[in-house]
């Protein structure tokens, strides 16, 4: 009996536990703007079978704490040709769940980006 | 000064993994900063400066030397085992000036620009567009560097202008380390540029038809390319359509290309008699394993340039019928890690039906590649009255011999002067087989080599004088390819090469792609008048 219970707890657990891994999963995304005339800044060692290969990836992967009267903030990031080609941010579960629970105060930020090739 | 990183990488591939190849060293050279070097003709001289630094060491190591661009050709013809050289941050791109225009020259000094070798077609687009022009043909897709696209015969956006080596009228090659080595070669006929533009590059001036059209296509093997001469156009548009037809009508025009009198018409694109306007681009993929009554096929037309029209990227985007690849990749996204399935999925599906119009420019339509993964390519050149044989003869080896994971198509242009190049018919039809790689025993099928093979003897058995693409999958090894293909033209090439280089020099810019064809051959004692201005 008791064990069944203790079965029964196990299952609601991990019934939610499911549920809390399926919801992140759905809720981790990403979106990618691309410069539709630009030139990537090139990289030949980036052999990744994806949208970057060849092309010179910079990653941003930090949480970023504000102080109580900061609502808003900046990355300010430097290309040396002044533009970026493509710039890819990604929600996680994780991300928006920290920021709920600080009020806002802690951001996590993924972002990938790539500058244009200087010319 | 430009500097140059050097990377031991033991191993390199090409961008959709057709090796890997054993490498001992990458180099990249970027060009000096402009803030420290404001004057671009001082930094591409100092540019050019480092790669004859980097020959010398070759040389004097006794090593190999190759330039390479976006590594987008699909076999090794631009790997070489000592030393690669990744050109893409050698991008300075000029207009000519008043004062380095030829007195006989006949070409108009606002069309022609200078561009640096790792220019890659998409930056080149946008250069000249920003000052009023339009490149006058390039790929299906814009990712390769300019010298590359030279240096295999780069084909496939328009049917009558020719291959990217057909708009190029000058090339700035780095052949040593001396300063003698620095030439700058044009066609003795079609002079470009003077003596004023030579001495700001410090190079020497070589005039000779022959030459020149030896050195275009030159699977970066007659020197290091540095910079090239082109010509460009007005800007204009394009409309493409996409549509489904009978397959006969299809393959009759491909044929013919008589689009006055073909069945084939598309409803604005006829003279006023109603008779089919000639396309500026015509293209037809087939399905091998369906015997669909009907093909897909692309034509476009060409049109004046507007400011407005709609922006065609949404909807290109979405469209698979572009580039072959990308269709195949679409078909195939959901089995690529099982080939039986994939082959079962191609032997029940007809390709997608399509009626799609958009009207952009020559970079809009011909865009972005967006397939990354590892990917073969079959390309064979056929004089298009050949071209619904052809076609006959590699579906049918494709269905008795194989199935392979692949499909078909056919795109045309017009013939080039290049003494290499693969686009020598009159009007070569361009006869492709995209697909994934796949393992032979592994999925129990014809391999690869074997099927490549198998090309080459099935349209030499049936009297089809053929080329292959040089930037694409082949069988390279088969025994007097290139005489079969290219006859007294192989020889000529060998003899302006050896002429231009001289025997370390040819090594020196040599690979195993020249071994494997044979091009490697250095011709002695070759007259001194190759490689002279003809006056
Ligand atoms: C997605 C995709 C689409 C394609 N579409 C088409 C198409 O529509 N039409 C078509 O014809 N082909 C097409 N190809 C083939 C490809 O365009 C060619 O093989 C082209 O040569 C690749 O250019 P690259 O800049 O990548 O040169 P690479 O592949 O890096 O090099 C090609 C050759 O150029 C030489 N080279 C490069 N730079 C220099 C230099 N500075 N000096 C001397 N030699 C040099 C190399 O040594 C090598 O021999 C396609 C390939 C891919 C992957």
């Amino acid at each position: 009996m008791t064990i069944r219970i203790c079965k029964r707890k196990n299952l609601s657990v991990l019934l939610l536990f499911s549920f809390i891994i399926l919801f992140s999963l759905s809720s981790c995304y990403s979106v990618r703007i691309v410069n539709k005339d630009g030139t990537p800044e090139p990289d030949p060692l980036n052999n990744s079978g994806n949208f970057y290969k060849g092309k010179k990836v910079h990653v941003i992967d930090t949480t970023i704490s504000l102080k109580l009267h900061e609502g808003d903030f900046y990355l300010i990031e430097k290309c040396p040709s002044g533009g970026f080609y493509s710039v890819e941010y990604r929600v996680t579960f994780g991300g928006v769940l920290l920021s709920a629970i600080t009020f806002g105060k802690k951001r996590k930020v993924k972002i990938k980006y790539v500058c244009l090739k200087e010319q | 000064m430009a500097t140059t990183t050097k990377h031991a990488i033991g191993n390199w591939d090409t961008f959709h993994n057709n090796g890997p190849f054993p490498t001992k060293v990458l180099y990249k050279t970027s060009l000096e900063g402009k803030g420290n070097m404001p004057s671009l003709i001082d930094r591409y001289n100092d540019a050019a400066t480092e790669i004859q630094r980097l020959l010398k060491d070759a040389l004097d190591k006794q090593e190999g030397f190759r330039a390479y661009g976006s590594a987008w050709s699909m076999n090794h013809v631009a790997h070489q085992k000592d030393n690669m050289h990744f050109n893409a941050e050698m991008n300075i791109k000029k207009a000519i000036l008043d004062d380095e225009m030829h007195t006989a020259s006949t070409f108009k000094r606002e069309n022609l620009f200078f561009v640096q070798c790792g220019n890659v077609i998409k930056e080149i687009h946008k250069f000249v567009f920003d000052h009023g022009k339009s490149l006058k043909a390039t790929g299906a897709s814009n990712g390769q560097t300019i010298a590359g696209c030279i240096s295999t015969g780069v084909h496939g956006s328009a049917l009558g202008v020719g291959a990217v080596q057909d708009w190029v009228v000058g090339l700035n090659l780095i052949i040593g380390p001396n300063p003698e080595d620095i030439v700058y070669l044009e066609r003795h006929t079609e002079p470009a540029l003077n003596e004023v533009f030579a001495g700001r590059i410090k190079a020497r001036v070589i005039r000779n038809d022959g030459l020149f059209n030896a050195a275009l296509v030159g699977l970066g093997s007659f020197g290091f390319i540095h910079g090239a001469v082109i010509e460009t156009e007005d800007r204009f548009l394009l409309k493409r359509y996409v549509k489904k037809i009978n397959k006969d009508l299809a393959v009759e025009l491909s044929r013919t290309l008589d689009f006055a009198n073909s069945g084939f018409t598309v409803p604005g694109e006829t003279d006023v008699n109603g008779k089919g306007n000639t396309a500026f681009h015509y293209k037809v993929f087939i399905n091998p394993y369906v015997n669909d009554p009907e093909y897909v096929v692309e034509a476009i037309y060409k049109k004046p340039y507007v400011a407005e029209y709609p922006d065609p990227l949404p909807r290109i985007k979405t469209a698979i019928y572009r580039d072959l690849i990308i269709l195949f990749t679409k078909i195939a996204e959901k089995y690529k890690n099982s080939i039986p399935k994939l082959i079962k999925v191609l032997e029940k599906s007809v390709l997608p039906a399509v009626d799609l119009e958009a009207t952009g420019t020559l970079a809009e339509i011909f865009w972005d590649a967006p397939y990354q993964g590892p990917a073969y390519a079959i390309a064979v050149g056929v004089d298009h009255t050949n071209s619904g044989k052809a076609l006959e003869l590699l579906t049918r080896l494709a269905k008795d011999e194989g199935p392979i994971p692949g499909i078909y198509a056919m795109r045309f242009v017009k013939q080039s002067r290049a003494t290499l190049a693969f686009t020598q018919f009159p009007i070569t039809c361009m006869l492709e087989i995209d697909g994934l790689i796949w393992k032979a025993k592994k999925n129990k099928i014809i391999s690869m080599e074997q099927f490549c093979k198998r090309t080459i003897e099935v349209l030499q058995a049936n009297n089809i004088p053929f080329t292959i693409h040089w930037g694409k999958t082949a069988d390279w090894s088969f025994p007097g390819l290139v005489q079969y293909m290219y006859g007294d033209k192989a020889t000529t090439w060998k003899e302006y090469r050896s002429a231009l280089l001289g025997e370390k020099g040819a090594k020196l810019f040599s690979n195993k792609f020249l071994e494997d064809t044979g091009l490697n051959e250095f011709i002695v004692n070759t007259s001194p008048e190759l490689v002279q201005s003809i006056a």
